[in-house]
């Protein structure tokens, strides 16, 4: 760890910017009492709906996650699609 | 009439207990009559934390079952008169009151008081259940660790189910040296996470230690930064726009830079 570093340091890495992180993701998840095999289970179900529109989608590449927000929660589900996929 | 404010946190040892007998010595300093109740039946704390374990002859339980008046039960505190505890019982468990036993006492407590202060046991279930029943107001106590603000979270979710009100929040125990290095949750953080309204922050100090051990409360002792943000809790409670500590580190600061040129040096 270089002097600069050490003052001013690589902020998202220390532990209260982890334990933040975490604790968004838990405090959503208990709220809406979502368990990650509802999780898992959420992702197959949006790739077998999005697969009659995109036959390009891999569920094990989607990332669902709860977000909490200033006046409403979020459910971000983030899709990646195989590139080339359009063609096929 | 009296305000009667509960105070509560889901994970045990975060501070309810020294929280209450703070708040509740601060506001009976400032001349409001006050009651404070232990409702953590079983397990009996408040009495020693304010050093009135000597003098119990009655406790809550007793009231409930009529074996006492309520009036009987409370015992005044050592140096402010309009300051009154009503001790848990020791020997019975939290079912020995229902929620609607708790809901009468306050009532009756109501007209006498200008507060009442409920302290609650640890946990979500009927202990607690029964400390936020006759509350008007509910006062969430964390500390900043994931844990805390976790359960903390579990507990203004059933604050908001009860139609208690939003609760407000105390960040209790804060270690600003930690905070600064970003090894500890920040005021900022917690509220941001909790999106509840906060109305304390009391840093990490001895002092509180020391108090407890004598059995006074640490408002008392004019050197401790914990007493004065007690104080300030209190005042703010009672209508006071207060602004609140700043925890700004900066001897830390300085310390972490000549620490470091020290190392270069070495």
């Amino acid at each position: 760890m270089g002097f600069f570093n050490s003052i001013f340091g690589p902020r998202n890495n220390r532990s209260a910017q982890v334990a933040k992180e975490r604790l968004a993701t838990v405090l959503v998840d208990d709220r809406y009492k979502l368990t990650p095999e509802m999780k898992e289970q959420m992702k197959l179900d949006i790739a077998e709906v999005l697969a009659r529109y995109l036959p390009s989608i891999d569920p094990d590449q989607i990332e669902v996650t709860l977000l909490r927000g200033e006046s409403n929660d979020h459910l971000k589900a983030d899709i990646p699609l195989r590139r080339g996929g359009s063609e096929s | 009439m009296a305000r009667i404010i509960t105070i509560t946190s889901g994970k045990g040892g975060v501070g309810k207990t020294t929280t209450t007998a703070n708040l509740g010595t601060a506001l009976a300093m400032q001349g409001a009559k006050v009651a404070v109740i232990d409702a953590d039946i079983g397990l009996r704390n408040l009495d020693v934390v304010m050093g009135l374990e000597n003098r119990i002859v009655y406790d809550l339980v007793d009231v409930v079952e009529g074996r006492a008046r309520l009036r009987q039960a409370l015992i005044k505190d050592k140096r402010l008169p309009e300051l009154c505890l009503l001790p848990a019982a020791q020997t019975r468990d939290k079912d020995a009151v229902s929620s609607n036993q708790m809901i009468d006492l306050t009532n009756q407590l109501r007209s006498e008081f200008d507060y009442v202060l409920i302290d609650s046991p640890a946990g979500i279930e009927g202990g607690f259940r029964n400390a936020i029943a006759g509350a008007d107001e509910v006062l969430i106590v964390t500390t900043p660790e994931v844990s805390a603000v976790r359960d903390a979270d579990r507990i203004v979710g059933l604050v908001e189910a009860a139609e208690k009100g939003p609760p407000s929040l105390i960040v209790n125990r804060i270690k600003p040296r930690l905070v600064n290095r970003g090894e500890m949750l920040s005021v900022e953080d917690v509220i941001e996470l909790l999106a509840i309204n906060l109305v304390g922050i009391v840093p990490d100090d001895e002092s509180i230690v020391t108090s407890t051990n004598r059995g006074e409360a640490v408002v008392y002792d004019q050197t401790s930064l914990a007493g004065k943000a007690f104080l300030n809790v209190a005042r703010r409670i009672a209508g006071e726009d207060v602004p609140f500590m700043a925890l700004s580190d900066q001897q830390g600061v300085l310390e972490r830079l000549l620490g470091l040129f020290g190392r270069r040096r070495a």
